[in-house]
């Protein structure tokens, strides 16, 4: 055992605390009043199993109707259109008045820099935990 | 006996809950306002626990059930004058204080309540007091292990720091 574990230990032992006769009397008579809940039973289901099956049936029923229907309807002709829609958007120009900053190579000489220092801390970290626990 | 319990004897209840219960206090004590904010916690506690004894999972100790409902209770009473954790360092008024057999030195639970988030003392409690496992603990606190035993380190490296300090002021104080 490692000296704060000890001493942690050693202090709880110093917190002078019991339960007294007239709390254990008062716990006892609050016991005696009441009665532990029972677990719910599992509700029941009102319909009979084949009820799950008749609705299901049906309901595929139901779409193979839907889906005859809708393919057996004559298909709408398509009205052709005189410009492409691409054609109709205007997209603005803009003019940019800036200039290209060269950036990268600092940024990534830091970024790999700060994830050293993370895989750092984190080997520290894991090797602390391992050696706690 | 918990099976007794279940069925609602209400005396195979507080036999089970007999090995348990002055630690209880102890534990709820460190964390109320006042012994009798501490006492009802410990009612309301073992109440609840009788009541919803159907919901206990055998896979977790029981110890580690009744914990994780005391520690709901105490939350419930935190009423609009409980102050927290941290706060308590009023050692006129602190119960904690009261309950400290004398000792020599400072005892480290009442440094740790000043430093430590209400969490992390529980979780070092429930680590170096009551013995329970990283498992437990998360199951008590209600969080990742990963989280535990992190928070349990930032404890102890927090109260390690303390003790140092401590030590300091005593040798300090000694040589004048």
């Amino acid at each position: 055992m490692d000296k704060l574990a000890k001493r942690l230990r050693e202090d709880a032992a110093h917190i002078e605390c019991a339960v007294s006769d007239e709390l254990d009397d008062r716990i006892r008579a609050s016991l005696e009043n009441i009665k532990p809940q029972q677990p719910a039973e599992p509700r029941r289901s009102a319909r009979p199993p084949a009820f799950w099956w008749a609705s299901s049936l049906t309901g595929v029923a139901a779409a193979i109707v839907l889906i005859a229907v809708l393919n057996l309807q004559e298909p709408e002709p398509a009205i052709p259109t005189t410009e492409p829609v691409a054609q109709q958007l205007v997209i603005p120009s803009i003019e940019w008045q800036a200039e290209t900053a060269v950036l990268v190579s600092p940024l990534e000489q830091e970024f790999e820099d700060l994830q050293s220092d993370l895989k750092k801390a984190e080997e520290a970290l894991r090797e602390d935990i391992e050696r706690l626990f | 006996m918990i099976e007794a319990a279940r069925k609602g004897s209400a005396a195979a209840f507080a036999e089970l809950v007999g090995t348990y219960r002055d630690g209880l206090l102890r534990f709820l004590l460190t964390r109320s306002a006042s012994f009798a904010d501490a006492e009802d916690a410990l009612q309301d506690t073992l109440i609840n626990a009788y009541r919803y004894l159907h919901s206990y999972d055998a896979q977790w100790r029981f110890s580690t059930w009744l914990y994780r409902i005391a520690i709901n209770n105490a939350a419930k009473l935190k009423t609009a004058d409980t102050v927290e954790l941290g706060e308590l360092a009023d050692e006129e008024n602190d119960p904690l204080s009261h309950c400290i057999r004398h000792q020599d030195r400072q005892n480290l639970w009442l440094s740790a309540r000043r430093r430590l988030s209400d969490e992390v003392y529980t979780a070092m409690w429930l680590r170096y007091v009551e013995d329970m496992s990283i498992n437990d603990i998360a199951a008590v606190l209600e969080r990742s292990l990963s989280w535990t035993k992190v928070n349990l380190m930032r404890g102890r490296k927090t109260l390690e720091v303390e003790l140092d300090n401590l030590a300091t002021d005593v040798k300090s104080k000694a040589y004048g």
